[in-house]
């Protein structure tokens, strides 16, 4: 039983990756339309969007690692 | 359960590093295996790059010399102290990149001694790639941190980098400095965290669909493309999450040595942005 309440938990933890993704989204979108607006700028802004999402999607893999602990480490 | 427990029959997943054998008082574990590959195929091709320099290189030079230049290009433009961690920053970038790459290579993962544990039989392979091991990541991002308030110090004395974390209305010291020391301290978790969990959950990836399609393979022979998509993510994740743990160091050190601005560069740079379209849209 312990198991598949584990199991429960990792989904529910996921549930945490709706955040980054939305963050994702706008990010992305921004960049775009600043590369819409501006294409000879895509040198300048390819580093501080790279930057700037990796920021934002570590906090969805924090999720997949606890999510990942309680499925393959899950604690006793 | 116990088909539970394992993750499915065909998968397994071990979080930490398994041990190989010890040497003395040293454990060596698979990603530690992992590692030292990756340095001995970066040693390699740094003999290789060093053997015959040439002033218009070759293909296997400018091979080598493509991601070096591009780093540098990077670093270049940030500080006038490039020259102190441009060495640092293309180190991590290609290490990292090389032991991330490493663990997409077959038989890595793959090849091992079986060990039984109780009535499971367990495969330990042999190499495990290093990112996937939060002792080698964490190890990568102790060095950074070591070198970001390094110099911090050094530019702004221990003094002013104490300020640094006090902020700026002084009154307000009991309750910024906390903050900022785990924010701080929080860059330490953050770098390590994302490359261990990018690395981690894409060798989990591609095992579960290897998992998942090895069952249709006797239905659908193509279902063997549907891992080598991944794999070709992985591939570019691999690169993308070696060139941000790469940027980010530099970035936190560009942020130690700029002067004054410090802790605060990030919150003008936010705010900043809207007047500067507005001004360049009137």
């Amino acid at each position: 039983m312990e198991g598949n309440i584990a199991a429960l938990a990792a989904g529910l933890a996921m549930v945490g990756a709706i955040g980054p993704g939305i963050g994702l989204g706008i990010g992305f979108s921004k960049a775009m339309e600043a590369l819409g607006r501006n294409p000879e700028a895509s040198g300048a802004i390819f580093v501080p969007y790279i930057l700037g999402l990796a920021l934002t999607e570590a906090i969805g893999i924090y999720c997949l690692v606890v999510s990942l602990i309680l499925i393959f480490a899950p604690p006793a | 359960m116990p088909e539970e427990e394992g993750g499915g029959g065909l998968l397994h997943v071990s979080i930490s590093a398994e041990p190989l054998f010890t040497i003395g008082p040293l454990t060596v574990t698979n990603s530690m295996v992992g590692a030292v590959l990756a340095s001995a195929i970066l040693l390699f091709l740094t003999w290789v790059f060093l053997r015959r320099p040439q002033l218009v290189p070759g293909r296997v030079q400018s091979l080598i010399e493509w991601p070096i230049e591009w780093i540098s290009g990077i670093v270049e433009g940030t500080t006038s102290r490039w020259k102190g961690y441009l060495a640092l920053v293309t180190g991590l970038f290609l290490m990292i990149l090389v032991a991330n790459w490493i663990g997409l290579l077959p038989g890595v993962g793959t090849v091992g001694i079986i060990e039984h544990h109780g009535e499971e039989e367990v495969l330990i392979p042999f190499v495990r790639a290093a990112g996937a091991d939060l002792n080698f990541t964490l190890a990568l991002a102790i060095v950074s941190f070591v070198v970001f308030v390094w110099w911090g110090i050094r530019i702004n004395g221990v003094g002013g980098y104490l300020m640094e974390l006090v902020g700026e209305p002084r009154y307000m010291a009991p309750l910024m400095f906390p903050i900022h020391l785990i924010s701080e301290l929080s860059r330490l978790v953050s770098l390590s965290m994302r490359l261990f969990g990018n690395v981690f959950a894409g060798e989990v990836l591609i095992g579960t669909m290897l998992a998942l399609t090895t069952a249709a393979l006797f239905v659908l022979p193509l279902a063997f493309f549907v891992p080598a998509v991944f794999l070709g993510l992985e591939l570019l994740f691999g690169a993308v999450q070696a060139l941000v743990f790469a940027l980010l160091t530099m970035t936190y050190i560009t942020m130690a040595i700029a002067e004054h601005e410090g802790g605060h560069d990030e919150e003008h740079e936010q705010s900043d942005p809207a007047s500067h379209t507005a001004a360049a849209s009137t």
